[in-house]
């Protein structure tokens, strides 16, 4: 599954770069996030419960940070497994300097097995675009607190 | 498969049912047809403790004609029954044009109008329906409370919907057809019951000196939810609905209305030109019916086809 997509933060792009690796702003704005830890310098573990309508699970989630280009670009390296099936893959994401903010563009792509890949494939695109972007939205209201608030 | 192990009861009345949705309202599930849920459960997709099957409710299921002009639907409705009813066919003609495009026959057999409603599939016809013709749903909870859910803002998200856990949807109204009006319903599918690749449904009115008074889009299984059309209404809005203003409005839709999902049926500019096509083809037999004469067959800058 291949998503991609681009994003204006109303933020400048060190404060995006810092809350983009910080666990906690990212535990904040993941939808369904129930913990998210730093474990080494660029490798994280989380759990995150996903529901969608009647079909709910949890999922462990490792991410791996690889090629770093502070405040520039980075990519992960994404495994997430749980009930009802697993993901991995690759995601890539750049910023850019935009008029009074940020723009983020981001490319991931995902292999997806189990049996939410059999029985929910016709939703997983539109599943995981509105998690980006909902996901997105609360990173940006998580960013704006914290510079305004500092 | 096998679904893992749930309780299950069939309250007599709808107060008896509420209130067991009231006490455990975090694990019962209430079961209309069963033709959505329990292949999930089947599938081991959801896990619900309780099944409070409905069918043994009165009054739940019936159509009739409102004073207005509109009608009324009982949630517990067979889909078959409405396919089939000559009133649902002459006063709300886009819910019998859609009806046989929901899965197959059997499956309407037993699946219900508002089971269909209360699932909330982004790829089912009748929530797009009911959203173009404005329908409103009524939701009760137990004390003998309850309210209407206008179409409009029943659909949050996917598979998501404004009723409580603890209430139950149980009639829909449909508001009566404006003078003029005509209503069209196309949709593709990879084999004839399958999910829709995309579905369109389309209510115009057109106004005495022929031009467009209003216009309603509606699509499914392009978003997370049954989608208003709005930029392609609005291009039709005052003008007379020429092929060419009709190419204009569908394009409009798939340009700026749309931004459908990729899988392995479709991918996202396949949608995207189903949309342009199919709300170009809608549209074109909605303004074909509509008009203010009885027997009217379309105006006649219709005469060249399109």
């Amino acid at each position: 599954m291949r998503l991609e997509g681009e994003f204006t933060f109303h933020a400048p792009r060190e404060a995006v770069w810092e809350a983009l690796l910080d666990p906690a702003v990212i535990a904040q704005a993941i939808p369904g996030a129930e913990r998210l830890d730093r474990v080494d310098e660029d490798r994280y573990e989380g759990t995150m419960k996903v529901g969608v309508g009647p079909v709910s699970g949890r999922y462990e989630l490792r991410v791996r940070i690889e090629e770093k280009e502070p405040p520039e670009r980075y990519s992960m390296r994404i495994d997430g497994k749980g009930a009802l099936g697993h993901a991995s893959g690759t995601a890539e994401v750049e910023l850019a300097d935009e008029d009074g903010g940020t723009r983020m563009t981001y490319v991931s792509d995902l292999a997806i097995g189990g049996r939410i890949a059999g029985v929910g494939q016709r939703m997983l695109d539109t599943v995981a675009r509105s998690m980006t972007q909902r996901g997105l939205e609360s990173l940006e209201r998580e960013i704006e607190r914290r510079t305004s608030g500092s | 498969m096998k679904p893992p192990p749930f309780e299950y009861v069939v309250p007599d009345t709808l107060e008896e049912a509420l209130e067991i949705l009231a006490e455990r309202r975090s694990e019962a599930k209430p079961l209309a047809g069963g033709q959505s849920l329990v292949p999930t459960m089947n599938f081991r997709l959801s896990e619900p403790g309780l099944l409070v099957d409905l069918r043994r409710i009165e009054n739940l299921a019936g159509i009739r004609g409102t004073e207005d002009g509109g009608l009324e639907i009982g949630a517990m409705t067979l889909q078959a029954d409405a396919e089939r009813s000559p009133l649902v066919a002459e006063r709300t003609p886009l819910l019998a044009e859609a009806l046989p495009w929901v899965a197959h026959a059997q499956i309407r057999n037993r699946g219900t109008v508002g089971g269909s409603l209360a699932h909330a599939d982004p790829a089912a016809e009748l929530p797009a329906v009911a959203l173009a013709l404005g329908a409103r749903v009524e939701t009760c909870r137990a004390g003998g409370r309850s309210r209407w859910i206008d179409a409009e803002t029943l659909w949050p998200g996917m598979f998501a919907t404004a009723i409580e856990p603890e209430e139950l949807l149980t009639r829909i109204r449909f508001p009566p057809a404006a003078p003029g009006s005509g209503f069209a319903f196309r949709e593709l599918a990879r084999r004839s019951g399958d999910f829709a690749l995309v579905g369109v449904a389309a209510v115009v009115r057109l106004d005495e000196d022929g031009r467009c008074g209003m216009a309603r889009i509606t699509l499914l299984s392009v978003a997370d939810r049954p989608l208003v059309a709005n930029e392609g209404a609005k291009v039709l809005i005052g003008r007379i609905p020429t092929p060419a203003v009709i190419v204009e409005a569908a394009r409009a839709v798939a340009a700026r209305d749309v931004d459908p999902p990729s899988d392995i049926h479709a991918s996202a500019a396949y949608r995207r030109h189903l949309c342009q096509t199919l709300t170009r083809r809608a549209l074109t037999a909605a303004f074909d019916r509509g008009g203010d004469r009885p027997g009217h067959a379309g105006p006649r800058w219709r005469a060249g086809g399109w």
